[in-house]
């Protein structure tokens, strides 16, 4: 009677739905956390406003252009923020504390379930102020984005989600091996901190070193730069190979991170009563 | 038909063991001792469809791993499991969805959402069919009581009326199989009575096949035929629970009342006194003894009335963990750290 597979779409969008309940009957530590990170955006953009003020680029990138990559980056991380940043999070705890427990208990896919109980939905003020920052710098820069610009973006989008995603999985399933991992939002920060400058920047004996690694280990630089440069610069034969290692990039780290989970899974050990 | 087939279960923990002192856990940073807890240690045991069986024990008699490894939440270090034909840890989703486990400890349930909105999230991962669901939600709120609960937040309902909550939320995909890991701990007596009567109730209309674990032995008397006594990861005893006094209790208690505030000095060489309030007093005899003792005293004094009584449930029991645990060494988990 019961042999179907749950409906994926219809489970996450009731997670969706009761966390903008949760979110709705704490008003207002929903508008706090709202603007409060609309602020940090702020405060990070007039810090680059100040570095064009000495400057007329950035290897390559003129302050529209650069922005423009700022916008990307924010929608990226915004959508990382409100899908799965409070999963991460929440696992962590889910493990010392034994609630993890539960989740095993459900027939649906455990990845699934902790990965999408939670959805901050705060997080989309900095979604529509990066939307915002994009059309401007757009309009700035005079260009029209073609047809195939904006079909290609929100894909490009989605892979760099991927990648956070899976490499933010990874982070927190290692907490089931370690019992406790506080150091995730350190390590999240470190090391997503180089997908927020253009490639270009890597140059130099030490440069060189970190963008071999940070392409094709662990590949945060393709996150932001694959949509930014599509949008905001000419493309060449060399754009377009990074363009494509992308999505290998993306399809990579989710299997890799899936394996990961699963593994971790296999040694978890409950907490006791 | 077997519900639950258990065979040399063994789960065994390697510990951390941590010495006292500062000094001794920055060395433990570098050289860490570890020691094997077998919270389960090879129990056999077969459960028939619809029986309502409880588990018994002192703390860290394995009793929580042996229902989290039926749940497939762990895996067992060694020996076998089958629950309707499947092998839990190996967590199947046709498994999962014909069993429940309900922890009194831990709580499933959205904490700042009315109950209502969990249970439809359980609807939709339990994929069950939208008027069965409705029906099975008002029969089991109207036996619960909770009709005007569920939309209310969870945070601002009672522990007993969450416990209903947690029930209900186990419940609601009618599980053929339902482990309940000390539902009514911390639970006054009214609340721990209407859980009972709602299990009781629940169980004779579904014929769901029970595990229970519980601290408190008016569930296990209220409840269930069959008790599995478990300690030291062993079990120690399995059969009825009147079955445990006659197996465990040495001792039966004569209680007389004397004529005449007639009370003899030397109660004592029939058995120990407990209790003298004259012209009452109490005796504890050993069961082979009874009849003598009996026999003797009624020749010898005017009774008014007399009764022979089993020790209470509680202390036989507790006398039994207590030998069980001296055989075995305590095999307690470490708990939880508190943190300032």
């Amino acid at each position: 009677m019961h042999s179907e597979q749950p409906n994926y779409t219809q489970v996450f969008l009731t997670f969706a739905r009761n966390s903008l309940i949760r979110d709705m009957t704490f008003r207002w530590d929903f508008i706090i956390q709202a603007v409060s990170s609309l602020c940090w955006m702020l405060m990070n953009l007039g810090f680059y406003l100040l570095i064009f003020q000495y400057t007329k680029e950035i290897s390559g990138w003129s302050k529209y252009q650069f922005f423009l990559f700022m916008a990307t980056t924010m929608i990226i991380n915004s959508l990382v923020q409100t899908f799965f940043m409070p999963n991460a999070a929440e696992f962590s705890e889910l493990i010392r504390t034994g609630g993890l427990d539960f989740a095993l208990l459900k027939p649906i896919d455990t990845q699934f379930l902790i990965s999408f109980r939670r959805v901050e939905w705060a997080s989309m003020s900095n979604f529509v102020f990066g939307l915002g920052l994009l059309s401007f710098s757009l309009w700035q820069l005079e260009v029209m984005p073609t047809w195939w610009q904006v079909l290609l973006f929100p894909v490009f989008v989605f892979c760099g989600v991927l990648i956070f995603y899976s490499l933010m999985i990874t982070l927190a399933a290692t907490s089931i091996w370690l019992g406790r991992n506080q150091s995730l939002y350190n390590f999240w920060f470190y090391i997503t901190n180089f997908s927020r400058y253009p490639l270009e920047i890597y140059r130099g004996p030490y440069g060189s070193w970190l963008q071999w690694f940070f392409t094709f280990l662990i590949p945060v630089l393709v996150v932001v730069n694959v949509p930014a440069r599509l949008l905001a610069q000419e493309m060449d034969r060399q754009k377009w190979g990074l363009t494509a290692f992308a999505v290998f990039a993306a399809v990579m780290s989710l299997l890799a991170s899936r394996w990961i989970f699963q593994s971790a899974l296999g040694s978890y050990r409950s907490a006791s009563s | 038909m077997a519900a639950i087939e258990i065979e040399n279960l063994t789960k065994t923990y390697r510990v951390y063991r941590k010495r006292e002192g500062l000094w001794e856990s920055v060395r433990g940073l570098l050289h860490r001792e570890y020691r094997d807890v077998h919270a389960v240690n090879g129990i056999d045991l077969t459960v028939e469809k619809g029986e309502f069986v409880a588990f018994l024990g002192p703390n860290g008699a394995g009793k929580t791993t042996t229902l989290k490894l039926l749940s497939g939440v762990l895996t067992p270090t060694s020996g076998k499991a089958e629950v309707l034909g499947f092998v839990p840890w190996q967590r199947k989703n046709e498994y999962r969805r014909r069993f429940a486990l309900v922890m009194g400890q831990k709580n499933q349930l959205w904490w700042d959402l009315p109950a209502q909105e969990s249970f439809r999230l359980h609807q939709q991962i339990y994929h069950i069919d939208p008027t069965e669901y409705e029906k099975t939600l008002k029969e089991l709120a109207s036996l619960l009581k909770v009709q005007k609960l569920l939309g209310q937040p969870v945070r601002e309902l009672s522990l007993g009326e969450r416990m209903k909550m947690e029930l209900m939320a186990a419940l609601l995909h009618s599980p053929e199989v339902l482990f309940l890991d000390e539902p009514t701990i911390g639970l006054d007596v009214v609340a721990q009575h209407d859980i009972q009567n709602f299990l009781r109730e629940y169980q004779e209309r579904q014929e769901t096949t029970i595990l229970l674990t519980s601290h408190y032995m008016k569930d296990v008397a209220a409840l269930c035929k069959r008790v599995v006594v478990v300690s030291g990861g062993n079990i120690v005893y399995d059969g009825s629970l009147n079955g445990i006094i006659d197996r465990f209790s040495l001792h039966k208690v004569i209680s007389l009342q004397f004529a005449e505030d007639q009370l003899p000095g030397d109660l004592s060489r029939f058995g120990d006194v407990l209790e003298i309030q004259p012209p009452k007093a109490k005796i504890c005899v050993e069961r082979a003894q009874v009849p003598y003792v009996l026999n003797r005293v009624l020749a010898e004094q005017s009774v008014e009335d007399v009764s022979v009584e089993d020790r209470p449930l509680e202390e036989v029991i507790a006398q039994m963990f207590a030998d069980t645990t001296e055989e075995h060494r305590p095999n307690q988990l470490t708990e939880e750290p508190t943190e300032f």
